[in-house]
């Protein structure tokens, strides 16, 4: 193979730009899908059916169709359907936002299913209503239990953001792409930008590791 | 609350209670508690009676019969329509303590026990927080405020749960086997606040298969199989010298190895 690497010509600029497109994304997303995620949790495990079955189609929705095809759809789609269009950049974080949002419902659920019976039982019997025992204590001992999926959601989204380059939102990879074209350096550039994405997924993997173990001693 | 000299704290009356079609619990269950009684409730396991107390908490529904407190009734199920009725302003004034420890793991001890108070009864953050000092103090746990429930033992935990329930000034305590998974070495550090309780003449109703606590506590035990009252009376008879046959097949057995 006669390829002579050469990593000088890749310029770090735009790279760099590029993440920081890349992280906004991330954390907006991951916003919506936390803190959405949770009231709609329990729209899909209300005993109401007019608010249960909408709930869970659109769960079922952005869990049962490629995040690719979402993006796509949203992009093209919703402002021919209703005439709105919000900048790329919004677009992209509700795509991805909504679809995390799905997924960290279902790590909700989850959670709140396996709180202990016996927890809501002294609940009731020190008089706290329904909404006093959902917020003091299914809210925060659900929330405690689904941190590692929401970590694992939050890593895995941080990686689907790459999808929103095809919609010409400047993001890390669509940044690559343009150098890539520029620079005649494909395997340079996408070499960087996977180490640029693993580096930041690998230590949050870890953490969820570590998390996972130190609530299996909690609970033991 | 008002009540009358001779009126019964708590009076059951005709409970009936399954689970779905098949397993009838309670059949037809009547009791009546005077004040300042101490009723330890004994039986075979299935016998209905964890499932007595959790009815009178309000945590199952009924199929039939009434309960009132302090000549109230406050759970009922004898309409048509076969609703259990709560009315959770009288079911304040009991408090419960479970067999496991139920405590809020996210909370610290004085979080735990300022929770209700404040939320429930609105009171002041300040005044719940010494009232809880002044009541883990109480039960030797004042330097233990600030843990979590995962860092303390199972007796330690339980007397939280205690403590816990006491902050809304209950009228009467139930406890059910609350020392039933419990190391035996702890049990009797939990047995020791609920007899210090018990000396301050807080009715309660405990069940338990401790039966040396049993004797010690009770002013009245009930023996309950098969969903009804087998046998009621001072501990002296009911422990010592049952009437029933039933009731006396199952003492020999719980104490068969002592003798």
């Amino acid at each position: 193979m006669g390829y002579s690497f050469d990593f000088q010509s890749v310029s770090f600029g735009p790279l760099w730009e590029g993440l920081i497109v890349t992280l906004e994304l991330t954390v907006a997303a991951n916003l919506i899908g936390v803190v959405l995620g949770f009231p709609l949790a329990l729209l899909i495990m209300s005993r109401f059916a007019p608010i249960r079955l909408p709930a869970m189609l659109f769960v079922e929705f952005f869990r049962c169709t490629p995040a690719i095809v979402q993006i796509v759809w949203f992009f093209y789609c919703v402002p021919m359907l209703f005439n709105v269009f919000l900048g790329s950049m919004t677009m992209g974080i509700l795509a991805l936002g909504l679809n995390l949002m799905a997924f960290n419902a279902e790590a909700y659920r989850a959670a709140i299913q396996a709180v202990p019976r016996e927890q809501l039982d002294a609940g009731i019997a020190l008089g706290l209503n329904p909404l006093q025992r959902t917020l003091h204590i299914v809210l925060p001992t659900a929330v405690r239990a689904s941190i590692p999926v929401l970590l694992t959601n939050g890593i895995g989204i941080f990686q689907q953001t790459a999808l929103v380059a095809i919609v010409a939102v400047q993001d890390l990879m669509y940044q690559a792409k343009t150098l890539a074209t520029e620079t005649y350096r494909p395997i340079e550039t996408f070499t960087i930008v996977a180490l640029v994405y693993f580096a930041v997924s690998f230590p949050v993997s870890q953490i969820v590791g570590h998390l996972e173990r130190r609530r299996q001693l909690m609970m033991s | 609350m008002t009540m009358s000299f001779s009126a019964p704290l708590v009076k059951i009356q005709s409970l009936y209670k399954s689970y779905g079609p098949h397993i009838q619990v309670l059949k037809g269950l009547d009791i009546e508690m005077k004040p300042g009684e101490r009723v330890v409730v004994i039986g075979p396991s299935g016998g209905g009676k964890s499932t007595l107390l959790r009815v009178m908490m309000g945590l199952e529904k009924i199929d039939s019969g009434s309960i009132s407190f302090g000549g109230k009734p406050y759970i009922s199920s004898e309409g048509a329509d076969r609703k259990t009725e709560i009315d959770s302003e009288v079911r304040r004034s009991i408090g419960m303590v479970f067999q496991h420890y139920t405590l809020f793991p996210h909370l610290s001890v004085i979080q735990n026990l300022i929770l209700a108070p404040c939320k429930v009864r609105g009171e002041a953050k300040a005044s719940a927080t010494k009232r809880a000092q002044a009541l883990l103090e109480r039960f030797g746990l004042g330097a233990k405020a600030n843990a979590y429930p995962a860092q303390l033992s199972g007796g330690q935990k339980q007397r939280v749960a205690i403590a816990r329930a006491l902050m809304l000034d209950p009228k009467l305590m139930l406890f059910d086997e609350v020392t039933s998974a419990l190391d035996p070495e702890l049990v009797a550090e939990v047995e020791q606040v609920i007899l210090q309780l018990a000396a301050q003449d807080m009715p309660m109703m405990i069940v338990t298969h401790d039966m040396w606590f049993a004797k010690n506590i009770a002013s009245r035990v009930i023996f309950c199989a098969g969903g009804v009252v087998v046998e009621d009376g001072p501990p002296e008879q009911v422990l010592g010298a049952p009437k029933e046959e039933r009731t006396r097949e199952f003492i020999d057995r719980v104490f068969h190895i002592r003798h």
